[in-house]
């Protein structure tokens, strides 16, 4: 425990408690806002100035290169009695809960085992994280091959296997093209749960494994009762941005289904990404994004404000 | 970890780590075998021949060292920035209090869910009125606020395991909320910093939409290699050749940064145990 | 975005005059003018990978026969859809002088938004009628007036097919649509499948275009465009009977392995290993026949136009087409001009047959390119009437509409899914208009 009465870092004695607690208020705005300063700076140009051109727009009709049109509201009416969008909802539900559990399971999964063993790993770590890292397009194209029906490795694995009743057009099955993108997708984002957890588990103070082994505790239960409660951090950072990334993906579904068949791999990221820059739609896009922002602002907010509580 | 671990990690994780590579080792493949016999699946085995064309085509066509020079500058500044102010902002929304600290939290994680195509054209606007199309900050700027969405929320999390006492031990001196936050703090948040480097660097390295509509003559990396691809033809080995070109600096980026996970572990166990 | 700007008004004038005053023989536009085309020369140019490199010759070899020109390419690139880029650079306010144009639903759209300036002056100055025969000057022409100057084209009614698989099926290229459906037993006696129709995205819709085409007519399909006529008219419910006639004679596949293919799949088993036996597909599978298969055209592969429906329309064709359009913001319409011209020569022409493009211009000499694209040539050159590619004519939203009411049939062909998928394809069109 460190030494309570230390003194400061320049070496003078503090003023008495009682005496700081009307200037410590002043001076905790004052220092929260010096060191958010320049960030606001950034974030305002960037996010905040674009989040409002993109509300304006959303009350216009844009037909590509044709002048705009106000319409009011009009977009989100017709968002909300689009079949097309609210299809895309529910695809995205599936979609995104289903990507970020199971990358984030199987991420958090290889991050405890390799941090067992650190250097042996490094290789292995790296070639997953190369999965997140090359682009999505290039990762479609990859995950074309791999789903051929004709000439794929899936269904050339399984007639190799003899299970040729098996082998499926999986893209082009309404039933399973969704699950075949949702893999392709878990492949590309194991690496950053992986990366997260493990940087969590790395940063575990030796101390604590130390006490635990004179205790004792075998690495299973080290595991369990250390590992895991320790590595939350990174779990919860893997699954928020795997899970809001999901929402936003475009290129991997375009490459492999272009949203088909049917509409049956049309998330709502896809939707969005069609209005704005294909159909180029550029109120109704703006509106379906305000929609979203709106849907996980709405989820959001009770969780952040629960874990901003008081601060000291 | 201490303690004798089991047999078993390694090989389970190799094996995992084999099927994940499967699809990387095709691209590897397709980028040295010609594209005659790779039509069919890069694991064809009808004819099989190696080549360095597509490699030897893309280096001579396209001037790989000035995109590389240009997406470095964009990137490592990209980088720099939120590397040094997410950790300042997580320290403020987690150990001070100040007027509209929810809120702000509250728009600045938000804004994580915002697609960049959303960013775009607002932004080509501001920019072609500034006059900044084609130069690097019209798309550093962006890259470093958009940054701010994850990257705060990823070292507040970090933040909340941080041992309170060791801020409540310097709050006694009077050591002002700054200059606890840089020599007390700081020193302990490397871990997290160093993961948002390795993301925020992949991620500006990689990123096409904002240098290809932001950009002309400037060009990074990938956005002059996107030209590599036609609209009717393939070439798919130079495409491979490209990926491969491009994934390779943030995976260096991320081994070496990844070097710092462990050092927090140093400092947290507090000055003297 | 600085444009270097070297004449003024009073010069431009003065050049607009000469060009007037020298007609030239049909041939060599560009030689006389050399000396008096300068400046820099804008151009909003897409085109990557092979026809990136073509578009490269191409100037460059205008800049050799001008050298007072230097051009100045703005590459839009962008996911999925070209157009998104080229809007965003219009939008930004950039000026450029020319714009590669393969969509007239775009060249719709940009005089619409009053982008886009009408060709006939240059057209009748520089002769062109001479060089582009009017069909060609029709489909770019919107109200009487002209705004492109097409400077490739292809066929788009063509069925590809591998020759020993046919002569594995002991067929000879069919040319009535009942000789080529009479054709899908033997084809599938030998075990080959006879069609081949990738449904991923957009390329099915090619098989119900060309029956659109031989059933009801050119004019009925810019009608329709127009949605001058509704989708639930009868010439469109039979074209869906047709190939529900086509997919009941057991020719393709089945719907999964359909909706899971792009284009490229369906080459790769038609022209490559002979799995199947044809596919309808745009001019550009040649070049993946010679670079990527290494096959040789006309001896391994050929075309044959679409079958013959006795309906009176089949002798027309479906095209698609590049053409440059000149932008409202150019700078330097003299260049542009005489670039457009050159292109028609047939210098350029040569170069463009090195990559397989063919060229309208009548100045070329058909032998230049290799047989399949010169019986693609004919084909298209002798038709009656010639029509765009109805997908590229079509608005945003009513063509995705569109391709997935292709599918919803391709999966089941009941009588039930056609008149479903027309209302449906109706009811979109109304409000995307």
């Amino acid at each position: 425990m460190a030494d309570v009465t230390a003194t400061s870092v320049d070496g003078s004695k503090g003023p008495p408690i009682g005496a700081m607690r009307l200037p410590r208020q002043l001076s905790q705005s004052k220092a929260a806002y010096i060191l958010l300063a320049p960030l606001l700076v950034f974030f305002g140009v960037s996010v905040i100035y674009p989040v409002i051109e993109t509300i304006r727009l959303s009350f216009f009709e844009i037909k590509g290169l044709a002048p705009a049109k106000a319409v009011g509201l009009g977009n989100y009416f017709k968002l909300l009695s689009d079949e097309n969008f609210l299809r895309a909802l529910r695809v995205t539900f599936v979609w995104s809960f289903s990507a970020t559990l199971f990358s984030v399971m199987i991420g958090w999964a290889l991050a405890m085992a390799c941090a067992l063993k650190p250097r042996e790993t490094m290789v292995f770590r790296v070639l997953i994280f190369a999965a997140y890292g090359v682009s999505e397009a290039v990762v479609g194209f990859i995950w074309l091959g791999i789903y051929r029906p004709d000439y794929g490795l899936v269904n050339g694995i399984l007639g190799g296997l003899g299970l040729e009743n098996m082998q499926q057009a999986w893209l082009g099955n309404p039933d399973t093209a969704l699950t075949a993108v949702i893999v392709a997708y878990v492949w590309t984002q194991v690496g950053l749960p992986l990366m997260t957890c493990f940087a969590s588990i790395q940063s575990i103070p030796r101390t604590y494994f130390e006490a635990a082994y004179i205790d004792g505790a075998k690495p299973m239960s080290m595991m369990r009762h250390i590992v895991m409660p320790l590595s939350l951090p990174g779990v919860r950072v893997a699954i928020f941005i795997n899970l809001l990334q999901s929402l936003k993906a475009f290129d991997l579904i375009y490459m492999l289904t272009g949203g088909g068949p049917v509409r049956s791999t049309e998330t709502v990221g896809f939707f969005m990404f069609r209005e704005s820059m294909l159909n180029f739609k550029l109120g109704y896009g703006a509106a379906s994004t305000v929609v979203l922002l709106v849907a996980v602002l709405i989820v959001s907010t009770p969780l952040i404000a629960q874990r901003t509580r008081a601060v000291k | 970890m201490i303690g004798k671990t089991p047999v078993w990690v390694l090989p389970i994780v190799a094996l995992v780590a084999l099927i994940w590579i499967v699809p990387l080792l095709g691209l590897v493949i397709i980028s040295i075998r010609p594209m005659a016999e790779t039509t069919l699946g890069w694991w064809s085995t009808q004819e099989i021949s190696f080549t360095l064309d597509a490699w030897t085509t893309v280096w001579d066509k396209f001037p790989l060292a000035y995109a590389a020079w240009v997406s470095t500058k964009i990137a490592v500044i990209s980088t720099l920035i939120p590397m040094v102010m997410a950790p300042a902002a997580a320290y403020a929304f987690h150990y001070l209090s100040f007027p509209m600290r929810r809120v702000l939290l509250l728009i600045i994680v938000n804004a994580f869910v915002l697609p960049n195509q959303v960013v775009v054209i607002p932004l080509f606007l501001l920019w072609r009125d500034l006059g900044m199309i084609d130069n690097m900050w019209s798309v550093i700027i962006p890259f470093a606020g958009l940054s701010f969405a994850w990257s705060v929320f990823l070292v507040k999390n970090y933040l909340e395991d941080f041992p309170k006492d060791l801020i409540e031990a310097a709050q006694i001196d009077a050591c002002g909320p700054i200059a606890r936050f840089f020599h007390i703090v700081l020193p302990n948040m490397l871990t997290p910093i160093a993961a948002v480097a390795i993301l925020q660097f992949m991620w500006t390295w990689n990123g096409l939409l904002l240098p290809v509509v932001f950009l002309r003559d400037e060009l990074p990396l990938p956005a002059l290699l996107a030209r590599v691809q036609g609209v009717y033809d393939n070439n798919f080995d130079q495409v491979a050749v490209a990926a491969i070109i491009t994934t390779i600096v943030p995976l260096a980026i991320f081994v070496i940064f990844q070097r710092y996970f462990t050092a927090g572990a140093q400092t947290k166990t507090g000055s003297k145990e | 975005m600085t444009s270097k700007q070297t004449s003024g008004i009073g010069r431009r004038t003065i050049l607009g005059a000469l060009a007037a005053g020298t007609m030239l023989t049909p041939f060599g536009f560009g030689a006389a003018h050399a000396a008096e085309i300068e400046g820099e020369l804008v151009m909003i140019n897409w085109l990557a990978g092979a026809q990136g490199e073509m578009m490269e010759a191409l100037q460059a070899d205008f800049v050799e026969k001008n050298p007072e020109i230097t051009f100045r390419n703005i590459v839009p690139t962008s996911s999925g859809d070209t157009r998104g880029g080229i809007r965003t650079v219009l939008l930004g306010g950039e000026q450029a002088d020319l714009l590669i144009n393969t969509w007239p639903a775009f060249r719709q759209e940009l005089l619409d938004a009053g982008m886009i300036l009408p060709v006939d002056e240059a057209w009748e100055e520089n002769n062109w009628s001479d060089l582009l025969a009017d069909s060609w000057k029709d489909l770019s022409t919107i109200d009487g007036k002209n705004y492109g100057v097409t400077y490739t084209f292809g066929d788009r009614s063509g069925i590809w097919y591998n020759t020993g698989t046919m002569e594995k099926s002991g067929i000879t290229p069919p040319e009535t649509w009942d000789d080529f459906i009479a054709g899908f037993a033997k084809m599938n006696e030998v075990g080959i499948t006879p069609v081949s129709i990738p449904a991923k995205i957009w390329a099915h819709a090619e098989w119900f275009e060309s029956t659109l085409l031989r059933v009801a007519g050119a004019d009925f399909m810019s009608k329709l465009a127009r949605h001058e006529v509704p989708w639930t008219s009868p010439e469109v419910v039979t074209t869906f009977e047709k190939l529900a006639e086509m997919l009941k004679a057991d020719c393709c596949l089945d719907p999964n392995t359909m909706l899971a293919s792009i284009w490229r799949d369906s080459a790769d088993t038609t022209i490559k290993t002979g799995e199947t036996g044809y596919m309808l597909i745009g001019m550009w599978l040649n070049t993946r026949a010679k670079q990527e298969y290494q096959l040789e055209p006309g001896k391994d592969f050929d075309i044959f136009q679409f079958p013959a429906m006795g309906m009176g329309y089949d002798n027309q064709s479906m095209v698609d087409a590049k053409e440059f359009n000149v932008l409202s913001s150019v700078k330097n319409i003299d260049a542009a001009n005489a670039f457009m011209g050159y292109m028609l020569t047939a210098d350029a022409a040569a170069i463009m047959a090195d990559y397989g493009l063919a060229s309208p211009s009548s100045a070329v000499d058909p032998s230049i390119y290799d047989p399949v694209i010169q019986r693609a040539v004919n084909e298209v050159v002798s038709a009656e009437k010639v029509h765009f590619v109805l997908g590229d004519l079509l608005p945003g939203d009513l063509v995705h509409e569109y391709r997935i009411q292709i599918q919803k049939f391709l999966q089941d062909p009941s009588d039930e899914t056609i008149a479903a998928a027309v209302q449906k394809i109706e009811d979109v069109a109304n409000s995307a208009y």
